[in-house]
């Protein structure tokens, strides 16, 4: 009776290093969800709440892809963890929906956890973290180690992705690839593209219709909006008059901003979930910013679970032409919001 | 340098008397959005923005055509996008060339909120301008008990539209009343003014639905086509306890003696949603649970496209009807929602707590 699903979607993205030590450490059976099929995606899409969005859809299939062969599922109803800026909502209703939409799914462990309004701090993470780690083990010093290296684990990974502004500077001299080496086309420059989206999508490889690869074959060099150093985001926020308060939208925004003003890339592809809340905001001021300072041609695809990959491959091949052929006529271009 | 704020159902009273108290006399008042300001609203908002966005930006660019310069406007860390608002109308407004100045109000931050007010009043004090906030928490306790009349009277009266020349009247007269000690007899009078002149069905037995709901889908008649009234039409009272009391009516809030009906909805939802995510998650689900044990026949649920929240409240309430036995209807609301279709919808929702009144009162017979 210790087997744990953790399905993979949404914020597992961002967390799922602590999770999985987390109950390793504490003796558990841990059953991740695959990767994102198709089958996943229509059974999301079929019982999945018709307006939600596509990610949220996903999370659905995820849960149904484990239900059946673990004892407990592990959603957590994550509110912040930055002092001011906050999550979602949805990630905090996700667990309370699924055990109300359906109310034989095996016993969810949904704690709750939000810095920025519901004033957890260090010490209450401990006590939840401590709360759950006595449903599969007494003994302390199991626990306190599991807490640990969970914590450990989730810093390297965190350590590992995002770079500094060194490395950051180094990238845009060409200097190294931040992820995999693209393709080299003999006789075609190598662009530079930032692809700007949230980690669900950019690290779903299904969900973003494998746009990483996409690129790599046309020779792209990228770096992801989850890689660049906080600082530079930050900066960039601040020089605004509001607070964008949805956290993981401020480095969507912040790294759009960033390279509109540095100029180190040759273009933005800033991915979209169709009916995304914050998404909306962050998409709507990012094609006005690049509208007002049309430097580098920023390209928005809205993705939904209708999107098909030729269409997706088309218009990247169109917007990839474009920034090859020279600054001229880009300049019509600037920003190209599509559905794909 | 005249000042403003988009129209937001009667809320837009409480909005009018701030200004007057404020001292300024070039309030633009807002007209009531038409199909016009839905649609001047949304060609310019970001695609799948929420409804009332879109319909919000309508009734401010009507504002601005009309002159008005400053803008009631507010800013602060919420769940959802609420908060967000001001500046994307800021961004978008500059973009298309207008000339005006937003007011940036912010709810986590009471000092700095009666600051910016002061700047904007006519050279008053501190203290008056806390006072100018006070009679709008006041004046809008007794908005709430107009419409609260209107929605009920409305349902049994024996003349068409009388109800709803009382409320006009009576809606006027909380604008137009000054001084803290005939603002507070209000209370009374305008219930009187309904009982003196509308005259009722005395023998009518009218069932009872609530709405509940997304703020600005509750609040406001045109987004959501009037649907008070439409019940009214069939007979049955409509009431909605989510108002924007809870926004502005510090007063109650601090009392300790009063528990404000919010405060027990939230506690009636907490199994269902522990924690607040923004929109009306919790009183909507509460109220939900509450009105029923009050035995009303039935809730409405009402909630703007892709609004955040609203969509897990949707995605709940099939269980609350479950569990407690009571009808609900959800009702997704945009700017092209038809009328014909809501109108379908709720007859037959209404025909469904007819009868099902009627089995009822049969078994306890
Ligand atoms: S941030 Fe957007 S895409 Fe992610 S769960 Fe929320 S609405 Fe969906
Ligand atoms: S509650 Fe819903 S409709 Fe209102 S601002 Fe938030 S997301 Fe939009």
């Amino acid at each position: 009776m210790n087997r744990v699903g953790l399905p993979r979607a949404l914020i597992h993205y961002k967390f799922s290093e602590m999770w999985v030590t987390f109950f390793q450490e504490l003796g558990a059976e841990v059953i991740i969800s695959p990767k994102t099929t198709k089958k996943i995606k229509q059974e999301a899409v079929n019982i999945a709440p018709n307006e939600d969005c596509y990610s949220t859809k996903l999370y659905y299939g995820h849960v149904m892809a484990i239900k059946d062969q673990v004892d407990y599922l592990f959603i957590p109803r994550y509110g912040a963890s930055d002092k001011k800026y906050v999550g979602c909502p949805k990630f905090i209703g996700l667990a309370e929906v699924l055990r109300s939409m359906f109310p034989d799914l095996p016993p969810i462990i949904m704690p709750h956890y939000n810095t920025a309004k519901g004033r957890d701090g260090k010490l209450s993470f401990y006590f939840k973290a401590m709360k759950i780690a006595s449903m599969f083990t007494k003994n302390p010093f199991k626990k306190i180690r599991a807490f640990r290296l969970a914590l450990k684990k989730h810093n390297q990974h965190k350590k590992d992705l995002v770079i500094d502004e060194k490395t950051l500077y180094k990238w845009e001299q060409s200097k190294l690839f931040l992820n995999d080496s693209p393709k080299s086309n003999p006789g075609e420059r190598q662009l530079k593209i930032a692809l700007v989206g949230h980690s669900y999508v950019l690290n779903d490889p299904y969900a973003s219709l494998d746009i990483r690869t996409i690129l790599k074959e046309q020779g792209v060099d990228i770096i992801t909006s989850e890689q660049m150093p906080r600082e530079l985001i930050e900066k960039q926020m601040d020089k605004q008059n509001f607070q964008l308060y949805f956290y993981y939208e401020r480095e969507i925004l912040g790294t759009i901003m960033h390279f509109l003003e540095s100029k180190t890339v040759d273009g933005i592809i800033h991915i979209m979930v169709f009916s995304c809340g914050p998404d909306s905001i962050a998409g709507e001021m990012a094609a006005r910013f690049s509208k007002r300072n049309p430097a580098v041609p920023l390209l928005q695809l809205v993705f939904d679970e209708l999107t098909a990959e030729t269409g997706l491959k088309t218009r990247i091949e169109a917007f990839i032409d474009m920034l090859r052929r020279g600054i001229d006529e880009q300049i019509i271009f600037q920003t190209t919001k599509v559905h794909v | 340098m005249s000042i403003s704020f988009p129209h937001v159902g009667s809320f837009t009273y409480v909005m009018e008397s701030i200004c007057h108290e404020m001292g300024r006399t070039d309030v633009v008042v807002p007209n009531k959005p038409t199909n016009k300001t839905k649609q001047l609203g949304s060609r310019h908002s970001p695609e799948w923005m929420c409804t009332p966005f879109k319909m919000l930006f309508g009734s401010f660019i009507e504002v601005l055509e009309r002159g008005a310069y400053e803008l009631v406007g507010t800013l602060f860390i919420d769940y959802c996008r609420l908060g967000y608002y001001t500046p994307i109308y800021e961004i978008i407004l500059e973009d298309l060339g207008y000339d005006f100045e937003f007011l940036h109000l912010n709810f986590n931050n009471p000092t700095g909120f009666i600051q910016e007010m002061k700047r904007r009043t006519a050279g008053l004090t501190y203290w008056k301008t806390f006072r100018a906030f006070q009679i709008g928490w006041i004046k809008n306790r007794f908005i709430d008990i107009a419409d609260k009349c209107l929605y009920s009277y409305q349902a049994v009266e024996l003349e068409k539209g009388t109800s709803q020349r009382v409320v006009n009247r009576a809606h006027r007269k909380i604008v137009e009343t000054k001084g803290m000690r005939n603002i507070r007899k209000l209370r009374k009078i305008i219930p009187k003014m309904f009982e003196d002149e509308v005259e009722i069905d005395k023998k009518a037995d009218p069932l009872r639905v609530v709405v509940v709901g997304e703020l600005y889908a509750v609040v406001e008649p045109s987004i959501n086509l009037d649907i008070m009234t439409k019940l009214n039409e069939l007979g049955v009272i409509s009431y909605t306890p989510i108002t924007f009391c809870r926004w502005i009516d510090v007063g109650s809030r601090a009392n300790p003696f009063k528990r404000p009906s919010f405060k027990t909805a939230i506690k009636k939802a907490k199994p269902y949603v522990e924690y607040r995510l923004g929109g009306k998650t919790q009183e909507s689900i509460g109220y939900s649970i509450m009105y029923k044990e009050k035995g009303w026949d039935g809730v409405i649920h009402l909630y703007p496209f892709t609004c955040m929240p609203e969509i897990i409240t949707r995605s709940i309430i099939p269980q609350i009807s479950r569990e407690y036995e009571i009808p609900i209807l959800s009702l997704v609301l945009d700017e092209h929602t038809g009328e014909a279709g809501l109108k379908t919808r709720l007859e037959a929702f209404i025909d469904l707590i007819e009868r099902k009144r009627k089995v009822n009162g049969d078994n306890i017979k």
